[in-house]
């Protein structure tokens, strides 16, 4: 199946519309974005998660500022990139490049965004068979959806694969 | 992502059901706090949960909205 459904015809608005007034004007004007709108969902098995690697997939901007760089949070046209840290990171650590939501909540208490340690608690519980050992980490704001397919999704594939994950759960920030 | 099943939770229903998620939960919570009001524990560990226990079940589901609020 399609990741992106109608992708040209969404790639053509994108373009014609939001890309085309942002480079006019300097505006991110969101009345005139196209959201993409899927008409269908994956399909898959589901799976035995106490026998299962679990994946955690974060797009709150999370990096380890003392050997990555940030996400450039700044771009209006978004970063598509991602980052790897270790699940035992510690707290302090983490830093959250990522400008479009307010970081109150994060800064006061991390588990609300990277519930590792919940996660770690249940792999000891039995509930969960064990973590992979990287969280992967992207910044959500992704304006061109045609550029997530083509770049940011490859790069989590790829690295979930790596990892040997059999399970994912996405929090979006 | 093919051959590893997903699941995720958002605060943003009206977003997030037009992409067509495989499995996911919704709640009333709030940008910035996908998981739960900070220090709520317990409320971090439903969300958790029941996001965690759709990998169970094979997709697509229909999303399950949770009674999960800021306040």
């Amino acid at each position: 199946m399609e990741i992106l459904e109608n992708r040209e015809a969404w790639q053509a608005a994108y373009k014609e519309g939001w890309l085309a007034h942002w480079r006019k004007t300097g505006e991110t004007n969101w009345k005139i974005y196209n959201r993409p709108n899927h008409k269908t969902a994956p399909s898959g098995k589901g799976i035995d998660l106490s026998q299962s690697r679990l994946l955690l997939i974060s797009s709150a901007g999370g990096y380890l500022p003392a050997s990555q760089n940030p996400f450039d949070a700044e771009n209006d046209l978004g970063d598509y990139s991602i980052r790897q840290f270790s699940i035992d990171s510690a707290p302090t650590d983490i830093a959250f490049a990522h400008t479009h939501y307010d970081h109150t909540a994060v800064n006061e208490d991390q588990q609300v965004l990277l519930p590792l340690r919940h996660l770690k608690e249940m792999v000891s519980a039995g509930e969960i068979g064990e973590l992979a050992p990287q969280v992967i980490s992207f910044m959500g704001y992704q304006p061109d959806a045609v550029r997530v397919v083509d770049e940011c999704i490859p790069l989590i594939i790829a690295a979930a694969q790596a990892q040997n994950a059999q399970a994912a759960l996405l929090v979006p920030s | 992502m093919e051959g590893i099943a997903t699941t995720l939770t958002s605060w943003n229903a009206g977003r997030t059901r037009v992409t067509k998620p495989p499995r996911a939960t919704f709640t009333r919570l709030s940008r910035g706090a996908t998981i739960g009001r900070p220090h709520d524990t317990a409320q971090q560990k439903r969300v958790l949960k029941a996001t965690l226990d759709l990998l169970a079940h094979d997709a697509p589901l229909d999303p399950v909205q949770l009674n999960e609020k800021v306040d």
